[in-house]
């Protein structure tokens, strides 16, 4: 089907630059766990921040973001880029997010495979798009203007859904190897994501797993979710499950060591609660690839 | 199926729709109640679309409403579960968020309440008291005005001192007892009956430091903060305040007032004579 798309490098934009360092195991920060970050010595090798909570004009979320920074690796997570929606980008919000990027030095910035709302209204949702020929080429000019704007590569995180599109052409790991091959964007494979997608629209996650370019995979995400029997919500506010940490470790099998966190956006518990989810994870790699794992100092 | 849905599933099959064309209708099947986009949505084999869109709509409206609560902890308090869940349900759909940052989508709060609230002025303004405390958080950083920087101003340029707010600071001028109700509501003690006040109770929001704070200005100091923001130099302040109350001590209680800014932090440093 894609066998006459335009490779990045014949169109005059080199596939992507060095593939971001691999940071270990880290958590999505959290402004619960400010005081205990920085008045201890936790052991996380880094941190994802959400990039809107600190697109604001000044104050303590900065001050405390750079004394976060100081000491960790930091990666922009940002919910708002709306990378599929065919409303024009928001000029401001792109200007904002490169001031913050260019403030904080991340190791990289991502956001979502999605849309968040059209006609100037944002919903706030991370919301699917149907995965068709015309949409790959809008996200693809998308991906490329924002990279152009940011002057960095992004990173795409696949998104938990719950309906699909009659007029789907592709699975959505083929539309996401295909949107990595022709932007030359990253990955940020969200097991829980795929397990969440893969259960309410019925196929196999381990086909998703297998149908992603591993080398594009830049960062893994562990998360908890809603079981309704009928379909899975994406919640953030539990424990990973058991078959989310099967799946993890196939995605480590297949991508090899990846930068890996634990997200928690719900219900959040104290610190130490997060660092034995992170220690599993830790464990688990360790025991996948049979060695230490890489550390940030 | 009914009719108009039968008719909807055959256009759905027949044409294809273009991604902006179902953008477009999954907006306002979540904003909206619209179930033309369901025609284009498969069901699962243990459940329907209906059902699974679901996710979506519920989604929306409760996101909105726990970002609400979260910026108005006190209203929230105020008002109890089902109230202030009534009005921000009711403010999340007047006022669909127009920005990329949630951080700001209940900023339009205390107007709203006022417009569909006439008679709960004390909410509008315990609203605006806290989007004033939440604006002074993360206003923008400015070296604050300091004792040794006025000390550096000659005192023949002193009448011609201009002063400037800090960014986080804030006026408000209210007619009821909202002050009072944010207070006892902080202090988690049972908040006392409305009041509605003749003349306007002066407060002053700002951040000292990192930590935003709240005060209540005196008729006078709220006249000459009034005019100061306004630009009016520091020597007709004196005139101001001289015209106010006791002109013997006026410049004594112009410069108490200017002290008490400069030592909270509420100037910013490019004062300039």
């Amino acid at each position: 089907m894609f066998a006459e798309a335009p490779r990045e490098s014949e169109a005059g934009r080199p596939m992507a630059n060095e593939k971001p360092r691999y940071l270990g195991f880290g958590l999505g920060l959290r402004a619960q766990h400010y005081s205990d970050i920085l008045n201890g010595d936790p052991d996380i090798d880094w941190f994802e921040v959400i990039s809107e909570n600190y697109m604001v004009p000044g104050g303590q979320p900065l001050r405390i973001l750079d004394q976060i920074r100081a000491r960790y690796p930091i990666v922009m997570h940002g919910v708002s880029l709306s990378i599929a929606s065919t409303a024009p980008f928001d000029i401001n919000y792109l200007k904002q997010l490169k001031a913050l990027a260019d403030r904080t030095e991340p190791v990289f910035v991502s956001d979502h495979l999605c849309w968040t709302g059209v006609h100037g209204i944002n919903l706030h949702d991370l919301l699917p798009f149907p995965y068709t020929p015309e949409a790959l080429e809008h996200v693809v000019a998308r991906i490329h203007h924002v990279q152009d704007h940011l002057k960095r590569p992004l990173a795409l995180e696949n998104v938990s859904s719950y309906v699909q599109f009659r007029n789907s052409e592709m699975p959505e790991w083929e539309f996401i190897s295909e949107m990595a091959k022709r932007t030359g964007c990253w990955l940020v494979f969200d097991v829980n994501n795929v397990y969440v997608s893969a259960f309410n629209h019925e196929y196999d996650p381990y086909e998703f797993i297998a149908g992603i370019p591993a080398d594009r995979v830049v960062q893994f995400h562990l998360a908890g979710h809603e079981h309704n029997m009928t379909h899975i919500i994406d919640t953030h506010d539990a424990l990973v499950c058991d078959e989310v940490w099967t799946l993890y470790e196939a995605a480590l099998k297949r991508f090899g060591p990846v930068s890996t966190i634990i997200e928690r956006d719900d219900d959040i518990p104290p610190l130490p609660v997060m660092l034995e989810e992170l220690g599993k994870a830790r464990h688990l790699a360790e025991n996948v690839f049979a060695a230490p794992a890489a550390r940030h100092d | 199926m009914s009719p108009v849905e039968v008719k909807h599933a055959r256009e759905a099959e027949s044409s294809k729709p273009s991604l902006s064309e179902l953008q477009d209708a999954f907006q306002r099947a979540i904003m909206l109640g619209d179930d033309a986009v369901l025609h284009n949505l498969l069901d699962n084999s243990r459940t329907d679309r209906n059902v699974l869109f679901g996710v979506y709509r519920h989604a929306y409206v409760s996101r909105l409403v726990e970002v609400v609560r979260n910026d108005h902890p006190f209203l929230h308090r105020y008002l109890a579960d089902k109230k202030f869940d009534e009005l921000a349900r009711s403010y999340v759909a007047a006022r669909p968020s127009r920005s990329q940052n949630a951080r700001w989508f209940s900023h339009g709060l205390p107007e709203f309440i006022e417009e569909a609230y006439p008679n709960a002025i004390h909410i509008a303004e315990l609203a605006g008291l806290e989007r004033a405390l939440s604006d002074a958080f993360d206003a923008p950083d400015v070296p604050p005005l300091e004792m040794a920087d006025l000390a550096a101003v000659p005192v023949e340029s002193w009448a011609d001192l201009i002063l400037e707010p800090h960014p986080s600071a804030r006026h408000l001028a209210f007619k009821t007892n909202a002050h009072a109700l944010w207070l006892a509501l902080k202090n988690d003690e049972t908040p006392p009956p409305v009041e509605s006040y003749p003349v306007a109770e002066n407060i002053l929001t700002w951040r000292d430091g990192s930590t935003p704070k709240v005060r209540r200005m005196s008729g006078e100091e709220a006249m000459m903060w009034k005019e100061a923001i306004n630009g009016v130099p520091f020597g007709a302040l004196c005139e101001l305040v001289s015209i106010y109350d006791d002109p013997e001590t006026a410049p004594l209680r112009a410069a108490q007032h200017l002290q008490t800014w400069i030592t909270s932090g509420l100037l910013a440093k490019s004062a300039s004579a």
